[in-house]
């Protein structure tokens, strides 16, 4: 008797109505969910819808299916332009992480080290991440002039003209020296996360390492850069998605045509000419095809963080 | 309570002015009804539509994508003011490479200015065939004073015109008279010439043209369809081309990428990374002797370097060639199809048909020439010397303006890649006309019998 009325009890307890108290955390929620769906979910669908679309101008109005993909892919013109500025962004992400995010780390590494005068090192790197892409891409492009730039002046007044090259005229070497460019601007990002996250591997650890005959390099193999793979793995999906995303070097240092011969043209500049600015001299842009590249960037963009997601789930599943 | 009454009182004289721009008179009798504690801030907006005048205030706004023209448009614009008082126009210029997406966007959205300048041919013209453009074959003045030729760049395939024509730019070689009397050198008769000109400047320590293929429309723009009419027989050879009688990778077109191929050696050093900007700096500094280069830079030479004493001369033909000269016509203006103020539009474009216009124009903007029949005495003498290139010479528009943009790949790119390939080194000139006869071939019907 008694038992059944606890068990009446607790069906009542957990089938009451639901209170205030229960759903006051979706209104917290709220603001944040209407701003998202307002700025990003909702342009984003309509981004994919647009990629199904045709027509002139900014409101494309015939439905083609995946008319504009198979545009894209088998036009020889689309085609060779997509594949092109894919590639250019595989080698722009590359080079970042070979360059951007291995400096970031050795910054990172010296910086915690505490050596004299860190708080200036610390400033000095992080401080080109403070100004305009536009302005540094302008300004390097300045300096790598190869009549009057600085560098080239330099490399005269030691006697080395004959080193003297038109760096970003060469189609080889300028995708290189703008990711270099890039790189040098953001390195401070990846040293700032880096740095965070040496700081927070507890001294304890290092020096019951250190007291157990650990050498410096040892320390740093064994013990830092394991504790720093999660950092690793959030520097590595921001540079994936900021490079993919990437417009303003290219645009600043050798136009939104990827000059000379689209050497430079990356998902970002390529996809401004599809659906924004069209080609030098007619400009006009097809904004279905612009939509259809701007969905492959967000699935190439996609796949990628879900891999990342996948790998760090599993790696703290791992753990526990 | 005050809150309704203040409410009611703005509605009323929003009524007010609304009805007051429709039918002049009739409401004025309405407002004291309700008038009495007429003290408030509302009070002002009747008398602000009071002088109901057919002579309204009209502000109209034009587009344009020559920011560098600001101050002289906003001097030829107030001269029409005091003509037409009541209308006075907003220039509001875009930058050149925005230019036309912007339009677009605007005219899309319905927020596209009044009056806005028009790119010749095609680019134009479909902003015509989507409604976004008034036809303009009843504007008065326009067939009177414009030749059929200069309206077809901003009419359709019947002649019915769209745009009154506005500016014209030429092109040809600017050269450093210090330079050219020190090295004792005469303005060349042919190709040749140029060439061995070229040489003698070169060997004199100076490089003899700042062109450089870094931007590279510089190299489309500014050296190819400058000196390709010399070299396939001005407007009628481009006709042939058209019309099919010639094949693009004929043995004329295949010189002119050979021309390209000539003065490769020529250009300074490191040209594959240096702008127009740096072009310009190049001559200007005396360090390059020539510049191929167009009419719309006299303006920059003549401000930056007012004691710079340089002329121009025409791409010279190669022996046994007549003598052409790239005049193009850049500009046209067109009139919104949905503004609110046609009626004072149109006055400014019947306007824009007079000599009087077309002389202050030619003279605000030296190396922008009015295109109107029986052109003006202009008073520069640096656009006088490239209209008077036109003496003697044939003219045509650019090479790749007509019809050549209207499929892809377009002529245009195709003459950029194969002209910049062969100063590289990348293509021979016979290789260079056969990708342009090969591309122009995959959608121009014409092109298309020459396999």
């Amino acid at each position: 008797m008694s038992q059944t009325r606890a068990i009446k009890l607790k069906k009542a307890y957990q089938w009451r109505m639901p209170r205030w108290d229960d759903w006051s955390w979706g209104l917290f929620l709220l603001p944040a969910l209407v701003v998202y769906t307002v700025f990003m979910a909702f342009p984003l669908i309509n981004s994919m819808r647009l990629s199904l679309y045709t027509g002139v101008g900014l409101s494309p109005d015939r439905f083609i299916g995946l008319g504009n993909y198979i545009e894209l892919f088998s036009n020889p013109i689309w085609r060779d332009r997509f594949l092109n500025a894919l590639q250019n962004t595989f080698i722009f992400f590359g080079i970042h992480m070979l360059v951007q995010n291995t400096l970031g780390l050795l910054f990172a590494v010296l910086l915690s080290s505490s050596i004299k005068g860190h708080n200036l090192y610390r400033m000095i790197i992080f401080a080109p991440a403070t100004l305009s892409v536009l302005v540094t891409g302008f300004l390097w492009r300045l300096i790598l002039n190869p009549q009057w730039g600085a560098l080239a002046n330099l490399l005269k007044s030691v006697g080395l003209e004959s080193w003297v090259q038109p760096w970003l005229g060469n189609p080889d070497i300028n995708l290189i020296i703008i990711s270099l460019v890039s790189s040098w601007q953001w390195v401070g990002l990846p040293t700032m996360m880096f740095l965070a996250g040496l700081l927070t591997i507890s001294d304890e650890i290092v020096e019951a390492a250190y007291v157990d005959g650990g050498t410096a390099w040892q320390v740093f193999w064994k013990i830092k850069l394991p504790l720093l793979v999660p950092t690793m793995g959030i520097v590595a999906v921001l540079t994936f998605v900021g490079n993919f995303n990437a417009f303003d070097v290219v645009y600043a240092m050798s136009g939104v045509r990827g000059e000379p011969g689209y050497s430079t043209d990356i998902m970002g500049t390529f996809f401004y000419r599809a659906a924004i600015a069209g080609e030098h001299p007619v400009a006009q842009p097809n904004m279905g095809i612009g939509a259809a590249v701007a969905t492959l960037t967000f699935m190439i963009l996609m796949a990628g963080v879900s891999l990342w997601i996948y790998f760090s789930r599993r790696r703290a599943y791992d753990q526990a | 309570m005050r809150y309704k009454l203040f409410a009611l009182l703005i509605l009323i004289a929003l009524l007010f002015s609304a009805c007051a721009q429709a039918t002049p008179e009739p409401p004025a009798a309405e407002p004291p009804a309700v008038e009495p504690p007429a003290a408030e801030p509302p009070a002002a907006e009747p008398p602000a539509a009071e002088p109901p005048t057919s002579q309204e205030q009209v502000t109209l706004t034009m587009g344009s994508w020559r920011v560098d023209d600001i101050e002289q448009m906003n001097r030829i614009l107030s001269a029409f003011n005091e003509q037409y008082p009541h209308i006075s126009i907003n220039f509001d210029p875009t930058n050149p490479p925005d230019y036309n997406a912007v339009l677009r966007t605007q005219l899309e959205g319905g927020t596209a200015p009044d009056l806005f300048y028009l790119r010749s041919f095609s680019t134009s013209r479909q902003l015509y065939e989507e409604g976004f453009l008034e036809p303009l074959d009843d504007l008065p003045g326009l067939r009177e004073n414009f030749s059929e030729a200069t309206l077809s760049p901003w009419a359709t395939e019947d002649g019915l015109p769209y745009g009154v024509p506005f500016i014209a730019v030429s092109h040809g070689i600017y050269y450093n008279q210090d330079i050219f009397n020190e090295l004792n050198l005469s303005i060349p008769e042919t190709w040749e010439d140029l060439l061995t000109t070229a040489q003698t400047i070169q060997d004199a320590g100076y490089t003899p043209f700042a062109n450089a293929s870094g931007d590279e429309w510089t190299i489309a723009e500014i050296v190819f369809m400058n000196l390709a009419p010399n070299f396939i027989g001005g407007r009628e050879g481009r006709l042939e081309y058209l019309s099919g009688e010639r094949c693009f990778n004929d043995e004329n077109v295949v010189a002119a990428f050979q021309a390209v191929a000539d003065i490769a050696p020529y250009l300074p050093a490191g040209q594959e990374a240096l702008t127009y900007y740096d072009s310009q700096q190049l001559f200007l500094m005396g360090e390059a002797a020539m510049w191929f280069g167009g009419s719309w830079d006299i303006p920059f030479y003549e401000s930056e370097a007012p004691d710079f004493g340089w002329s121009v001369f025409a791409v010279p033909p190669p022996a046994g060639n007549e003598a052409h000269v790239t005049f193009h016509m850049d500009a046209g203006m067109g009139l919104n199809a949905t503004s609110q103020n046609k009626e004072e539009a149109r006055l400014f474009l019947e306007w824009m048909t007079t000599p009087e216009f077309a002389e202050l124009f030619g003279n605000e903007l030296p190396g922008f020439f009015p295109v109107r029949n029986n052109p003006p005495q202009l008073a520069n003498e640096h656009a006088n010397a490239f209209l008077s290139l036109n003496e003697g010479r044939g003219q045509d528009v650019r090479w790749a303006w007509p019809v050549l943009l209207d499929g892809s790949p377009d002529g245009y790119t195709l003459m950029q890649n194969g002209a910049i390939a062969v100063i590289n080194g990348d293509m021979t000139p016979q290789e260079a006309a056969d990708s342009l006869q090969d591309g122009l071939a995959q959608w121009f019907e014409p092109a298309q019998n020459c396999q």
